[in-house]
């Protein structure tokens, strides 16, 4: 079997460890002999990957990602293909950024939310966060460093119950959006390495659509991620 | 009267041995008068700034001016926010000379209260995203606030977010060496867009990370001609090239010999204790450049420590951004608060770790790369004294 990772505006996008992303699912392909591509455009791709990136180099990316090539990731994204969209990339996303002065900045509409920035005066939503999944309660950990506040629209779902933490606006109590297969998150960590099932989740869930069969991938010895996890829990879970 | 207080301040800090490199003095200092440091600053002053190598520059440029015969005043310690700066004056014995290191976030507030001569511009790499944000609003800030300077910037050329800062009366330094250009592009490059006008930038060659000769095709905005190419440097690695030759071209604006004799490494960069080489390794293109010279090195043991404290920053993500493949089949120590982070990455870039408490790993190891806190807890347990 093999997975083509689209791995979109690497360098522009790929502020503080994301990259890692792209590492762990890389590598937790290959060790069960999943040949891997690392592409940087979405066409043909099974599974996609956008990190974060600083305001300046956003812009560059949205006057390129945005109309067709957006689109095309929308269609993906709604026809199952698994998404993750992490920080930078998952306000991106969104329908629009609303900076506290100025006019609101266009997103890519692929996910249905939107973030607000409330201004210079407010405080950062900065620290290591501990969650829950929703579906199977299993603990994720991730550090969080926002100023926006994300809002989520009726089409998705949240990603995480937020144990400790600040999750998408510090209000509702909840982290990260989950459409179809897709995931957006805040978290840095990176997300995947110390949360090693939710990677095998996006792996599975894109072989499953390549190949149109269920899938069933081979364990992998993880007692050192479940280590580094655990030891995030113990210290910051609540 | 302040400028008594402050001499008070000294006097209780020097009787109660309460140690040079502290900040406090500077901190009550400046609740009782925040313009202290304009009332106190040596006449002649240097700063230093940049991501990586403020301390170890800042000694040999203090090294440079005591062998031209000057009494120099420095924050050796790495104590470079306004409070440590205010604090090495108060502590030190008088001086005609201040060359202080100060922190990419701070240069701006000290440019308030002080008028250097020269001031070294190293270099900017993405560092500790929770305490310093985005490189971009750091040059930016730079930018303003060098607008009513009026001595002279020492700069690098190779950088292209620090040459962009020059002017016709700016010195340059880099390396011409194309030799010495990296054979494969890092991942921990920031920069590689024009300051100017954003196109993506076209480099003849890497020296290391996003440092090289470019070039953007677009504006023409280009890399300035080096005044300084070369020297002859005390340290081993890349990255201490760059520092030397900032500071000789600090030498030439300041028309004083660069005379290096008597320098040896800043303490925790390179420092040697006991048999044991310690490498401070704080962000992603620092800690390329410790792996790379450390393995030039023939290093028996590495041991990397990570920790996540303030002065190292609270998110550890960026240790993705280290290409710790080039370790390749080697075995290393880790240590830490966040060994086991440390060891999960090791794991994906195809490198065997041993995680171990701190105390038993450092004296096994004859190499070892650290964070902040975590090099001052090495330097603690290798020579039985606290620093700070």
């Amino acid at each position: 079997m093999n997975l083509k990772i689209a791995w979109l505006y690497p360098e522009l996008m790929s502020t503080y460890g994301d990259r890692g992303n792209v590492i762990c699912l890389t590598k937790r392909c290959q060790w069960r002999k999943i040949d891997v591509t690392v592409q940087n455009d979405a066409a043909k791709a099974d599974l996609i990957f956008m990190g974060g990136a600083q305001d300046r180099q956003q812009k560059i990316v949205a006057a390129d990602f945005l109309g067709k090539k957006a689109n095309l990731v929308k269609k993906m994204v709604e026809n199952g293909i698994p998404a993750l969209f992490v920080c930078a990339a998952y306000q991106f996303v969104g329908h629009f950024y609303r900076p506290y002065q100025g006019a609101d900045i266009p997103g890519a509409g692929i996910f249905d939310l939107y973030t607000v920035h409330p201004g210079d005066q407010a405080k950062r939503l900065i620290g290591n966060v501990v969650a829950k999944l929703l579906d199977s309660g299993k603990t994720i950990v991730g550090f969080e460093n926002h100023g926006g506040r994300t809002t989520l629209g009726p089409k998705m779902k949240p990603l995480v119950k937020v144990i400790s933490g600040f999750g998408n606006n510090g209000d509702d109590g909840f982290e990260g959006a989950r459409l179809a297969n897709s995931i957006g998150s805040y978290f840095h960590g990176p997300l995947l390495p110390k949360n090693p099932f939710l990677a095998d989740w996006l792996i599975q869930k894109a072989l499953e659509v390549k190949y149109n069969k269920k899938i069933e991938l081979s364990p992998l010895d993880d007692t050192l991620e479940r280590q580094a996890h655990d030891f995030i829990v113990r210290k910051y879970g609540r | 009267m302040t400028v008594l207080l402050a001499k008070l301040i000294a006097l209780l800090s020097k009787t109660f041995n309460l140690g040079a490199g502290g900040t406090w003095p500077g901190e009550i200092a400046l609740k009782l008068d925040s313009k202290i440091l304009s009332k106190i600053v040596p006449k002649n002053v240097v700063l230093v700034a940049g991501t990586n190598g403020k301390t170890t520059t800042t000694l040999m440029i203090k090294t440079i001016l005591k062998n031209a015969g000057q009494k120099v005043i420095t924050n050796a310690s790495g104590a470079n926010l306004l409070n440590g700066v205010v604090s090495a004056i108060i502590t030190s014995p008088p001086g005609g000379w201040g060359v202080f290191e100060v922190d990419e976030n701070s240069l701006p507030l000290v440019l308030h209260f002080v008028n250097p001569k020269v001031i070294v511009l190293l270099n900017l790499f993405r560092d500790q995203l929770d305490r310093y944000g985005e490189v971009d609003v750091i040059a930016e800030k730079w930018q303003k606030a060098l607008k009513n300077f009026t001595g002279r910037l020492v700069l690098n050329a190779d950088d292209p977010l620090i040459a962009i800062l020059g002017n016709k009366n700016s010195l340059y330094f880099g390396l011409a060496d194309r030799k010495l250009f990296s054979k494969t592009p890092e991942h921990a490059m920031d920069s590689q867009f024009c300051p100017r006008c954003w196109a993506k930038l076209t480099y003849d060659g890497y020296f290391y990370s996003h440092i090289g000769i470019w070039r953007c095709p677009k504006c023409g905005l280009a890399r300035p001609k080096p005044d300084i190419t070369t020297a002859s440097y005390p340290l081993p690695g890349l990255y201490n090239r760059y520092n030397t030759l900032a500071a000789v071209a600090a030498a030439k604006a300041l028309a004083v010999p660069a005379n290096l004799d008597g320098f040896s490494a800043a303490f925790g960069r390179q420092e040697e204790i006991a048999g044991h080489k310690i490498f401070l390794s704080k962000n992603p293109a620092g800690f390329n450049e410790s792996l790379r010279t450390a393995i030039c090195l023939s290093p028996k043991k590495l041991l990397l420590v990570l920790n996540d404290r303030i002065p190292d920053g609270r998110d550890v993500s960026w240790i993705w951004d280290v290409d710790f493949e080039m370790l390749g089949k080697r075995q290393v120590l880790v240590s830490g608060d966040r060994a086991l982070d440390l060891a999960v990455r090791l794991k994906y870039a195809g490198v065997s770790a041993e995680v171990l408490p701190l105390s038993n790993a450092v004296h096994q190891a004859d190499f070892i790369l650290a964070t902040y806190s975590a090099m001052l807890e090495v330097r603690k347990l290798l020579t039985g004294k606290k620093i700070l």
